[in-house]
């Protein structure tokens, strides 16, 4: 019954592979520029707050898919050549992610008190070597259940690079599902492939966010 | 060591320093105490280049910070701060916590910043305790780390925002000999405090702090046996009961 997804596995699962791999520049990239944008978001300098917040406030009251328009089609104007589109999404959903996961690193360090960063200063550590060892690392592990969640999202999200053309395991399904004619069981098993994926993840946050429960350790 | 010449600080539009004057020499150990809210943690934090200041200035081995030019972060290296709620960073090991700032600031290597770290915890007894986190240790011992980490830089001064007065009873006393260990050692004490037999104990000078003034002063004995004004009798009353 699942005929049309075997006679086209490989071609299929090479698109997943594509949706993995966005996926994995996505969440590098986000989690990095979103440590970034969270520490804008609590900085006491107005130069760096405003212009962090007008951006996250920005990117967040757009849809995702305008983004990745945005950015396929503005960019090679800006730039003077045109974009692989992989590349093109990859820079979307950095840009993009950095937004939400910068507010939930911002929400772990409002959980950090004044007087830790103090006794970090009060040993002569500068602000960067401050957030590089402190409120990074104690922000990531508090916030992991959300970080988890929100990576979930993102790697559901990478199936809208289809918009661009990008052969990512949706536009391959609607480009066999355009030869063999079998809607239901081509969808049927994109939808069971995220779904498996999506569910793991869920419970991965799960289980992190009762052994920070149990143990309270931070 | 520290001169604090007659600074002023407002949180808005209250003030919470007035016309602080002090002097601390080197070797000398001086105790603060008033009620909360008095602006004794203030006073810490403006020394340590924490907070800033309005008016008048505060000069730290020679270097003032009032002056825009100073590196803050160099002057702290100078002076060691142990805080009320021990802050400890707890995703690192006791070991790290310690070796964090003389590896990342001092750039010493690893062995040799861990070997100091061993030492410092052999002094405030607990060498066992290295490899343990934070949240896995007592209050008294988290405490104890906290002094063991602030001496890893080797600081001029070593200020204590009441170190104790977050500590179960039969914690006090363990942190209390390593301060007094520390002052005989012969090094600069600014230590807030309510304990006042310590006070009696180590203290040159005891400053009495109401209302973001200083009220009173005077060396240890005569602090406790003549207090001058009726403020500090009625507080001196109320914690010595």
């Amino acid at each position: 019954m699942f005929d049309a997804v075997f006679n086209n596995l490989p071609y299929l699962l090479g698109g997943f592979l594509t949706n993995v791999q966005l996926a994995a520049f996505a969440l590098a990239g986000g989690l990095f520029l979103g440590a970034l944008v969270g520490l804008g978001r609590i900085s006491k300098r107005p130069w760096v707050y405003h212009p962090v917040t007008a951006y996250v406030n920005f990117l967040r009251n757009i849809p995702l898919i305008l983004v990745i328009f945005w950015v396929y089609f503005v960019m090679p104007i800006l730039t003077g050549r045109s974009m692989d589109p992989f590349i093109s999404a990859a820079v979307s959903f950095v840009v993009f992610e950095a937004t939400y996961f910068g507010e939930i690193f911002r929400a772990g360090f409002q959980t950090i008190s004044r007087d830790l960063v103090s006794a970090a200063y009060s040993t002569g550590l500068t602000y960067r070597q401050t957030a590089t060892h402190i409120l990074v690392p104690i922000a990531f592990r508090r916030m992991l259940p959300s970080l988890i969640t929100q990576s979930i999202i993102t790697f559901q999200d990478t199936s809208l690079a289809y918009v661009i053309g990008l052969q990512e395991m949706v536009r391959r399904t609607t480009i066999v599902d355009s030869i063999e004619v079998r809607s239901i069981q081509l969808y049927s098993f994109v939808a069971i492939l995220f779904f498996v994926i999506c569910f793991i993840g869920s419970r991965i946050s799960l289980h992190y966010e009762e052994k920070s429960r149990k143990a309270k350790v931070l | 060591m520290i001169e604090i010449k007659n600074v002023s600080k407002w949180f808005g539009d209250f003030q919470v320093l007035v016309d602080i004057d002090e002097v601390v020499e080197r070797g000398q150990k001086v105790v603060i105490c008033g009620p909360s809210g008095s602006g004794k943690s203030t006073l810490l934090r403006c020394i340590n280049g924490l907070e800033p200041y309005q008016k008048g200035e505060i000069v730290v081995d020679g270097v003032s910070l009032s002056d825009p030019t100073t590196n803050l972060y160099k002057l702290r290296e100078k002076l060691g701060m142990v805080f009320q709620r021990f802050e400890l960073y707890p995703h690192m090991t006791v070991m790290r916590n310690i070796t964090l700032a003389p590896m990342k600031v001092r750039k010493k290597s690893r062995p040799e910043a861990e070997k100091k770290a061993m030492e410092l915890l052999e002094r405030v007894g607990i060498p066992d305790k290295a490899s343990a986190f934070p949240a896995n240790l007592s209050g008294g011992q988290q405490q104890r780390v906290a002094i063991a980490r602030a001496l890893a830089m080797e600081p001029a001064c070593m200020m204590f925002d009441e170190p104790t007065s977050a500590l179960d009873p039969e914690m006090i006393q363990e942190v209390l000999e390593v301060m007094i260990g520390l002052a005989k050692d012969g090094m600069t004490m600014l230590v807030v405090t309510h304990e006042m037999g310590f006070a009696r104990e180590v203290a040159d000078e005891i400053i009495f702090m109401d209302a973001g003034r200083i009220v009173e002063r005077g060396s240890g004995d005569e602090f406790f046996k003549n207090p001058k004004s009726q403020r500090t009798k009625d507080f001196l009353g109320q914690i010595l009961k």
